[in-house]
């Protein structure tokens, strides 16, 4: 196939034709067809040389690449960018950020978070109830953690969240229910900030499985009761 | 013309007059060599094979119908299911599209990054194709060298993106974070490392006799049959069309790098793989044009806002990925939510050409030729 | 027919009925654990070897470097469901299995491994060995057709097609030893190697007749860049697409099994067999040979045979079903009928090296 034949083929768009004749091209190299005889020749040569390249890798262990998984924990270094886990953050007196604005719902493309406002707030109008996280769906996106405007998730490179049961991968990421760190702050003591919130355990509250609280199904279609056989297995687990 | 009882009928007369028992067999859903979930009915007689009807729909998810549900931001999330292996061209392809209907200029600094990463890209799907190539042919081992140098683009990925396959980072007006500190170092170690090991491929593989005999000759197709049915990428530039959006439409900062074009002659099977390889080492050429001088400015040029709500309108932007022309449109209501989002992928039009190519050839043929095109089925059914 | 009985008659009048049954028990027990310690240790060494090929580890977690991989692997075949498709042949489904591993199993019981660790010494050893070979594909055949599938059917017609081409070079290249030694006994061939190896005395008919001999035997053993039978990414699994559990392994150990001894064969004609390593003139060097026994050197040579053979494995691709049969029948043959005419040449006229 010649260039001249596609240009006139193409003749219809002109200016396209141009654009692709002034394209830089070069051609695909192409080994010759051989006789018989050379064939022979140069099918040996070329066999011997592929043998040698994979003999030199036989012979160098160096050059083996696996890297034994559960024994080089200590040895495995991940990015700290990699994203394989979702954490809120809690300050060093196990205090949270987070205002239950709802935003990160919003953005989640998969309907992985839930936000549930706390039923009665005590310090603020406000206050995070529960922060259910559906491991199971999220695809690590990391939108969440950029729309959230107080920065209180994040992102971590703890991978090894496998279990044997798919409930166990819906958690509550915060650790109490209650107002942010702020909020609490402006309380007198410690005694009253522990008043004011409740800890809770990350295998507490509702459970956002099977796509029950997808974004935009109507109320109707949810169902009524807490499924009995998801919620044993979730008391089963000790957190 | 051919109607599908004719290509049902199992009695296509031979050239002699005479009439052979055809059979039809499936090659896939769940076939090794069809690289997912893709159907092929073959008409054969004996291991020839006759005719091709490819059947699809086996990955369907309903991206685009999902698409018209999410905003605008989450949409560059859901191009990360297409092509998977060329995700990162798809991120900016829907990114760019939005910021063009936000009318928004991305700096120098965003364009060259993208560009760069989008030919790591491009070198990261192509050492995937060849590893599965050699599979395809028999030969185990440069599956496992494609995937053993991938890793090595997958690190640097991993270190700047914190993701590995599904990257979503691209944003629109931007990237979701900078450069990682380390990022134009590992580059340069990896295109030292790559470029002897580019000259290894063709020791091991291209040069091959038997590779040789397999792929030349076979599954030819000319430029304009090919055009006729949508191949776009190495596909159609193995067909000796230079067909290719970095030159033609410049975009990301393409125009500032010399880089040349390559195309087959013949357009067979040969000729998309050497165009792949060839394609290997222009992309290390324009790294290296772009990696000493990354400007300095800004990752994000726009506000971050949950919603983004493009004026109404009818947008699209197509890019050349690893395997051809990816286009995406949207129909804009004004809303935060596209009305319409339609994505043009190339494996989808890619396939086509196998309806020319293969017929005629042996199973062991088809298989070749499905490699040479080398189809991401998700892409195709999104 | 009149031999036999004469032989059982024989047996009765000398009371040697007793002595005839121990051998053979014995030799079975014997053969059938060669075999599978022989299949075993070979899916070993394949696995290490190839994940070395491949900047990989193999296997490394059961026993130590893996070494007990293979045994887990058997214990789960053998615990697998028996699973035959409804379509299916039964009967036939279920026998291919056994003829392939049968036919392993004969050609084993001839391999001498030393002068006298030899089972049966034959004075027709090669022939029957040739004749044997021929008969495994019967096997593969009927599991094809048997499986009422149509991969399986064409894996089938491929390793038919390929294998009795490819045994047509592959009697050539054994016919030229033959007239080079002089025998069909395969002790007397190795004997007939005290001088110097057949793949280097015979000028270079020797050479030519064992390149001849390895394409062939990758191509009788169905092994890359020969595996149409299989063809993996073409076909799924060939002619034992349906095969799992215990008869999938029986293909399995055969496949190893022969392996084993199309290279054990190579060694025997080619290499001198339990003969040890002796150069010219060297005595001291000669003498030391001489302490390493007979069964080693024929395992050593094997075994270099059969990494040959695994090394070809994992560096090509495989060939296209016409190219195959073009090779055989546009290349190998003329070369092999050119050998057995230069070879017969030698023979009559005794130019060997060292004769």
């Amino acid at each position: 196939m010649n260039q001249e034949s596609n240009m006139s083929a193409n003749s219809k768009t002109d200016q396209s034709a141009s654009a692709l004749a002034q394209v830089p091209i070069e051609n695909a190299k192409r080994w010759p067809d051989l006789n018989y005889f050379n064939k022979i020749i140069y099918g040996a040569s070329s066999l011997a040389k592929g043998m040698k390249i994979t003999f030199g890798y036989l012979i160098n262990t160096k050059t083996v690449v696996t890297q034994q998984y559960p024994e080089n924990r200590e040895t495995l270094i991940l990015a700290d960018r990699v994203r394989a886990n979702l954490i809120m953050k809690h300050n060093e007196n196990g205090y949270h950020d987070c205002t239950s604005c709802h935003i990160c719902e919003g953005v989640c493309p998969n309907a992985s978070i839930h936000v549930v406002d706390r039923s009665e707030p005590t310090v603020s109008k406000k206050e995070l109830g529960y922060f259910v996280w559906r491991l199971d769906s999220c695809t690590f996106c990391n939108l969440c953690v950029m729309a959230c405007p107080f920065s209180c998730l994040e992102m971590t490179g703890q991978f090894e969240s496998s279990t044997y049961d798919q409930s166990l991968l819906v958690y509550n990421l915060n650790q109490y229910s209650g107002a942010t760190q702020n909020n609490l702050a402006k309380l007198a003591d410690d005694q009253a900030r522990t008043s004011a919130i409740k800890a809770i355990s990350p295998y507490e509250g509702p459970v956002a499985l099977e796509g029950y609280h997808l974004a935009g199904i109507p109320k109707e279609f949810l169902p009524q009761k807490s499924d009995a056989k998801t919620s044993q297995a979730r008391e089963g687990v000790n957190p | 013309m051919v109607t599908l009882n004719d290509r049902i009928s199992c009695h296509t007369p031979n050239q002699d007059g005479t009439t052979t028992q055809e059979y039809f067999i499936n090659m896939g859903p769940q076939h090794p060599s069809t690289h997912g979930v893709l159907r092929l009915i073959l008409k054969m007689d004996g291991e020839t094979v006759n005719d091709i009807i490819p059947v699809l729909g086996y990955i369907h998810r309903g991206i685009e119908k999902k698409a018209e549900a999410v905003g605008y931001r989450q949409q560059v999330h859901l191009t990360d299911r297409l092509d998977y292996l060329c995700a990162l061209m798809n991120n900016w392809a829907v990114s760019a599209a939005i910021e063009k209907a936000l009318n928004l200029e991305v700096n120098d600094r965003i364009q060259t990054v993208r560009t760069i990463i989008a030919e790591l890209q491009r070198i990261q799907s192509h050492q995937l194709w060849w590893g599965v190539f050699g599979m395809d042919l028999g030969a185990f081992t440069p599956f496992l060298y494609g995937f053993r140098d991938r890793e090595k683009i997958t690190e640097i990925f991993e270190k700047t993106m914190g993701a590995r396959l599904t990257m979503n980072y691209f944003q629109p007006g931007g990237m979701m974070y900078d450069i990682h500190p380390d990022f134009v170092k590992d580059i340069k170690e990896f295109i030292k490392y790559f470029r002897p090991i580019l000259k290894e491929y063709e020791d091991l593989f291209s040069g091959n006799i038997i590779v040789q005999e397999r792929l030349k000759n076979v599954g030819i197709i000319d430029a304009q049959t090919a055009l006729a049915y949508g191949a776009t990428g190495p596909v159609l530039r193995a067909s000796g069309m230079p067909l290719d959006l970095r030159k033609m439409q410049p975009y990301g900062a393409y125009s500032k790098v010399n880089f040349t074009v390559p195309v087959g002659t013949v357009g067979d099977s040969w000729d998309r793989y050497q165009v792949r390889i060839q394609e290997m080492y222009q992309s290390l050429l324009i790294i290296e044009q772009l990696i000493d001088n990354i400007p300095d400015g800004p990752h994000m040029t726009m506000k971050y806002a949950a919603k983004i709500k493009p004026p109404a309108g009818r947008y699209y932007t197509q890019m050349e990925t690893a395997r051809g022309i990816f286009g995406t449109f949207f129909v804009s209501d004004g809303n935060d939510r596209p009305y319409r989002m339609h994505f043009r992928t190339p494996n989808f039009n890619n396939l086509w050409s196998i309806l020319k190519m293969a017929p005629g050839g042996r199973v062991a043929d088809l298989v070749a030729i499905l490699s040479s095109i080398d189809l991401v089925v998700p892409d195709m059914d999104r | 027919m009149k031999s036999l009985s004469f032989y059982i008659h024989n047996l009765y009048q000398n009371q040697q009925w007793l002595d005839f049954i121990l051998y053979l028990g014995l030799g079975l027990i014997l053969t059938l654990s060669l075999m599978s310690v022989v299949a075993l240790v070979l899916v070993y060494a394949e696995r290490k070897i190839a994940a070395h090929f491949q900047c990989r580890l193999g296997p490394m977690r059961v026993g130590w470097h893996g070494t007990l991989q293979t045994v887990a692997d058997a214990l789960k075949l053998l615990l697998k469901e028996d699973l035959i498709p409804k379509a299916a042949d039964r009967f036939l489904f279920a026998l291919a299995p056994f003829l392939t591993v049968m036919a392993a199993l004969l050609s084993l019981s001839v391999l001498p491994f030393s002068l006298s660790a030899t089972l049966s010494n034959m004075n027709i050893g090669l022939l029957f060995l040739s004749a044997i070979s021929g008969y495994g594909v019967l096997g593969i055949l009927i599991g094809g057709w048997a499986s009422n599938n149509k991969w399986s059917l064409l894996g089938a017609m491929r390793a038919g097609a390929q294998l009795i081409s490819y045994e047509l070079s592959m009697t050539l290249s054994l016919l030229s030893i033959v007239v080079l030694s002089g025998s069909l006994n395969l002790n007397e061939i190795i004997a007939s190697q005290a001088q110097g190896w057949w793949i280097w005395r015979a000028h270079l008919v020797g050479f030519i007749s064992f390149v001849i001999y390895i394409i062939s035997s990758t191509a009788e053993t169905n092994r890359t860049p020969f595996d149409m039978a299989e063809g993996e990414s073409e076909l799924t699994a060939g002619f034992h697409t349906e095969y799992s559990g215990m008869r999938f392994a029986f293909f399995f150990l055969s496949e190893y099994v022969n392996l084993f001894i199309v290279s054990a064969i190579g060694s025997i004609l080619f290499l001198g067999g339990w003969m040890p390593l002796h150069i010219g003139e060297w005595e001291s060097f000669n003498a030391l040979m001489d302490f390493v026994p007979g069964p080693i050197w024929f395992l050593l040579k094997t075994g270099a045979l059969i990494f040959l053979s695994m090394w070809f494995r994992w560096t090509f691709p495989r060939l296209r079903v016409d190219q195959l049969m073009r090779f055989e029948w546009k290349f190998l043959l003329p070369l092999g009928l050119i050998n057995l005419f230069l070879s017969s040449i030698i023979a009559l006229g005794g130019f060997y090296f060292f004769p």
